[in-house]
């Protein structure tokens, strides 16, 4: 009796401790999960109150060719490869210059890291208005070409624009995480190798660049899953513009499903980005992990 | 030697200009919204003539500031207290029950960081509003509960890992147990963990915008800053110094915050990303 009383005892307060999560996760993702396959297996404009069951005529429909999706796929994919081998390699390079001793360092980094404490929506207008009317009055005290293009205007350009600012405000973030590793990589390995005759590129190579593999696989799996989702960026800096050219796949699901009313068509949509979000997520974590070595 | 001194002397210079570059962007707002409106129009990188201040009274009253910094610091402290609180606990417990359930729950719990939140908003809203959570500062607090702890269980529970276990047997002995002996003993313990947490989720709570959007954009007194920003510079599109003197008064607190506890941030960031 004294046993059965403790063993409930503590399946009371593991219950105790884990239920409070549980239940929260399960509300915010898991439900909303499975609602968000009934959904996409319907046609709703969400002001009817029984959602008409189409069965996976929204999938044919997007698979037959959506151009929007289409083009929107194309732009995520675009935007997320350049992103994150952008993104990275400038990180990088400033970790490297950062981790010297100089007497401006914790200055420097702190100055990098600004940007990303500023929400993304803000940080798009506050360029929106740099390309607007900052580049027109630098333009004319400089005299060069590069302020006088349309950089929200033109589509190549407007891409370069989305790319450059998210990367604008991000890329002090990444800087700390390599940083990080940078510290971790044992100084008498360098000395060694500096001993033994290596040049300063031979010994990034060979040494440093391995041996920051933890960090680049973090890394690259955040600017992976940031860039396939962004959103706030281009809604506030070209609005999906000129003529729906930076429209990005989270910005496509938005869109029909709040400004087109196409609750489910929309959904069914999302449920296609999880999918895909899900198997490259893997693929990355798998292949980066393997090429790490241990220090 | 000397010349090699000489050179990191070059580079450091260069390096400060660079940053100085990098920065240039937030300098021109901050100047732009104390400009008057034919001062910008005509010039953008020209140093104010006289510093515009009525651009702050005006926009501090137009967005009721007051009430949007309300709203921000209750969303955030709701969502943060409520994800520090349940995930703490849930880790621990996770961390020091060794058992299929427990492997399976933890599972259950961080499967969650790949799932983007585009997939399921619509979801989310709905439930929200089945819930009664919608248009209120207190629902989207609660709301974060369950989006922000994927993270924080998964660093909680990496290091809880590193807690001695027999700190707890000690404590037991000692007769404490259950929650006494976690908020008393082991709580205390996970402080700069704990830090860390903060300090990850203030940043993205304070500065959301798409659950904000979705959940309280219907009425002035349930919204965030970010999202009156945005409407303000929506509505005042050619009137671009309200909309700098916007930006600079949505995105002050952060840089405040940040200037305070700046080294914590960046040690933060490493703990939360590296481990992560």
């Amino acid at each position: 009796m004294f046993k059965l009383g403790r063993k409930w005892a503590e399946r009371l307060e593991f219950g105790a401790f884990t239920l409070p999560v549980l239940i929260s996760i399960i509300a915010v993702f898991y439900y909303p999960f499975m609602l968000t396959i009934r959904y996409s297996l319907t046609k709703w404009n969400g002001i009817s109150k029984n959602p008409q069951f189409v069965g996976l005529d929204n999938f044919k429909q997007i698979f037959s060719g959506d151009a929007n999706f289409l083009n929107a796929s194309w732009f995520t994919i675009k935007y997320a490869i350049l992103y994150i081998v952008l993104v990275n390699v400038l990180a990088i390079l400033l970790a490297l210059v950062l981790d010297m001793k100089m007497k401006s360092t914790t200055w420097l980094r702190a100055a990098f890291f600004i940007p990303y404490i500023l929400s993304l929506v803000i940080v798009g207008f506050i360029w929106k208005f740099i390309f607007m009317q900052g580049f027109e009055s630098l333009g004319a005290s400089t005299g060069w070409g590069i302020f006088k293009l349309s950089w929200l205007g033109e589509p190549n350009l407007a891409f370069i624009s989305v790319l450059l600012v998210s990367i604008w405000q991000s890329v002090g973030f990444y800087l700390v995480i390599y940083i990080a590793g940078l510290q971790s990589v044992p100084e008498d390995m360098k000395e060694a190798a500096k001993v033994d005759g290596a040049g300063p590129v031979r010994r990034f190579f060979s040494i440093t660049l391995p041996l920051l593999a933890p960090s680049i696989t973090i890394s690259v799996f955040m600017a992976l899953t940031n860039s396939i989702k962004v959103f706030d960026v281009i809604l506030s800096l070209t609005g999906g513009g000129p003529g729906g050219t930076t429209y990005s796949v989270a910005y496509d699901i938005y869109r029909d499903t709040f400004q087109n009313n196409l609750y489910g068509y929309g959904t069914a949509k999302a449920l296609i980005l999880f999918v895909a979000v899900l198997i490259i997520t893997v693929i990355q974590l798998t292949i980066f992990k393997r090429r790490e070595v241990e220090a | 030697m000397k010349s090699k001194k000489a050179g990191r002397i070059v580079f450091e210079i260069f390096m400060i200009i660079l940053s100085l570059l990098f920065l240039y962007p937030l300098f021109l707002t901050i100047i732009n919204s104390l400009k008057s409106f034919s001062e910008v129009m005509t010039d953008v990188i020209a140093l104010p003539k006289s510093l515009a201040f009525e651009n702050y009274s005006y926009v501090w009253k137009y967005i009721n500031y007051p009430r949007l910094f309300l709203n921000n610091t209750v969303i955030t402290v709701i969502g943060l207290a409520g994800i520090i609180l349940i995930s703490s606990i849930a880790a621990y417990k996770l961390a020091r029950t060794k058992s299929k359930t427990s492997n399976l729950i933890y599972f259950i719990c961080i499967m969650p960081m790949l799932i983007p939140f585009q997939s399921i908003m619509l979801s989310v809203l709905q439930m929200a509003k089945n819930l009664n959570l919608s248009d209120s500062t207190w629902g989207l607090g609660i709301l974060y509960w369950g989006f922000g702890a994927p993270l924080a269980m998964f660093i909680y529970h990496g290091f809880v890992k590193g807690v001695p276990r027999e700190i707890d047997e000690s404590a037991t002995i000692d007769g404490a147990s259950g929650f006494s002996l976690f908020f008393r003993v082991i709580f205390p313990l996970l402080k700069s963990v704990t830090t860390t947490i903060v300090i990850i989720d203030v940043m993205w709570i304070w500065n959301d915008f798409l659950l904000p959007l979705l959940m309280v954009n219907g009425s002035p007194s349930t919204k965030t800053l970010t999202l009156a920003a945005y409407t303000f510079v929506g509505q005042y599109t050619s009137d671009w110094q309200y909309a700098m003197t916007a930006m600079v008064m949505a995105v002050l607190p952060s840089i405040i915050v940040f200037m305070f506890l700046q080294k914590h941030i960046v040690k933060g960031v490493v703990a939360g990303a590296v481990k992560g």
